[in-house]
């Protein structure tokens, strides 16, 4: 394996992940779309090699917000995790959408809003995914989603304990969803492991 | 990990897999609060000693005993260990925090230290802080009422 620590990655490496990142969320965006009737844009992707402290200050700081979070697993020709982070404010736009309710906070959900919004975690997860598929010509299987509700710091060790044993640091790659020109602060991140990350650099011609 | 003296207090936020584990030494009123994310040090070139509980508790036992604390004299509480996630179908996802507080559990057992309180398991993050002049420990979770350990 040519990249033993998500560190190790050069630019050129990051560009290219940045590429498929750009691809999976235009399609999140899309199906998004499809589901609320509404037009969804999305920020420029970024790619991120970061550790947990960074990883929490750079997405908006405090570890004890309670965030919504869908997680699906990746197995296959990909090993790894994907993972949908959300805020209130994002939560009750697509209830309210959907459904015509919206909720005063995350422990006023009931199991209708789990389940909704778990669902909606994963039909934009798996858009992304097939996109990047398509494009690496690789095959994954992606597990049944699961969702919680918790502190932003305990959701973002997952990945981290996780991977602990290979690596401090992680690549996120996230992209901001604008449904109607209002950006809500979401992340959606793609974390593959070492072994695979190296399999979609190499398979793209990257060495 | 973090130790103090006297007065004071000791935090550990957004304790999800991880374990949080206080050493309190009444008479001297000494405290420490490790927080530990993984069981074992498998790479022992890793120099990060207190991100796991065997070499991390190593480590504070040592400092603590270093400032004077004795071992019939120590309180132990321990907290965390949630499983955030849980994917049907695949059992073994997600139970890092499990084995984490397993691991805690049994380097205490056999280091000779009790455990006077515990709050681990279930699927939520904790809040861990310990008041170093009382020896009061805290629990805060968000969406349920505060917890004295």
């Amino acid at each position: 394996m040519r990249i033993r620590d998500y560190g190790e990655m050069n630019l050129q490496d990051l560009d290219v992940m940045r590429e498929i990142g750009s691809i999976g969320t235009g399609h999140a965006a899309t199906s998004l779309s499809n589901m609320l009737q509404k037009e969804v844009r999305i920020t420029f992707p970024q790619i991120k090699i970061l550790g947990y402290d960074e990883a929490v200050d750079s997405i908006g700081g405090d570890v004890e917000e309670v965030v919504g979070a869908t997680l699906v697993k990746m197995d296959g020709e990909i090993n790894g995790l994907m993972l949908f982070l959300f805020n209130l404010e994002f939560a009750n736009t697509i209830f309210e959408k959907m459904m015509g309710v919206s909720y005063p906070s995350f422990e006023a959900f009931d199991d209708m809003a789990h389940s909704a919004i778990t669902e909606i975690g994963n039909i934009i997860i798996c858009s992304y995914v097939n996109a990047f598929t398509e494009l690496v010509d690789l095959n994954i299987s992606l597990s049944v989603p699961s969702s919680a509700v918790s502190m932003l710091g305990a959701i973002l060790t997952v990945p981290i304990a996780e991977y602990g044993y290979e690596t401090d640091k992680l690549m996120y790659c996230t992209a901001d969803f604008v449904i109607e020109g209002k950006t809500y602060n979401d992340w959606l991140l793609m974390l593959p492991d070492i072994a695979s990350l190296n399999n979609i650099l190499k398979k793209l011609g990257v060495e | 990990m973090k130790l103090t003296r006297g007065q004071g207090e000791i935090i550990t936020y957004a304790l999800g897999s991880c374990i949080g584990i206080v050493f309190y030494d009444p008479v001297l009123k000494l405290g420490a609060l490790l927080h530990i994310m993984l069981p074992v040090r498998q790479n022992k070139d890793d120099p990060n000693l207190l991100k796991y509980a065997d070499t991390g508790l190593a480590e504070t036992i040592r400092k603590m005993t270093a400032f004077g604390m004795l071992k019939s004299r120590a309180i132990v509480k321990i907290a965390g260990g949630a499983k955030m996630f849980s994917i049907s179908g695949n059992a073994s996802f997600g139970n890092i925090g499990e084995r984490n507080a397993e691991t805690v559990r049994e380097i205490l057992k056999r280091e000779g230290f009790r455990i006077a309180a515990e709050d681990c398991g279930s699927n939520y993050a904790r809040t861990m802080s310990l008041d170093v002049a009382t020896g009061d420990v805290v629990i805060k979770t968000s969406g349920r009422p505060e917890k004295h350990l």
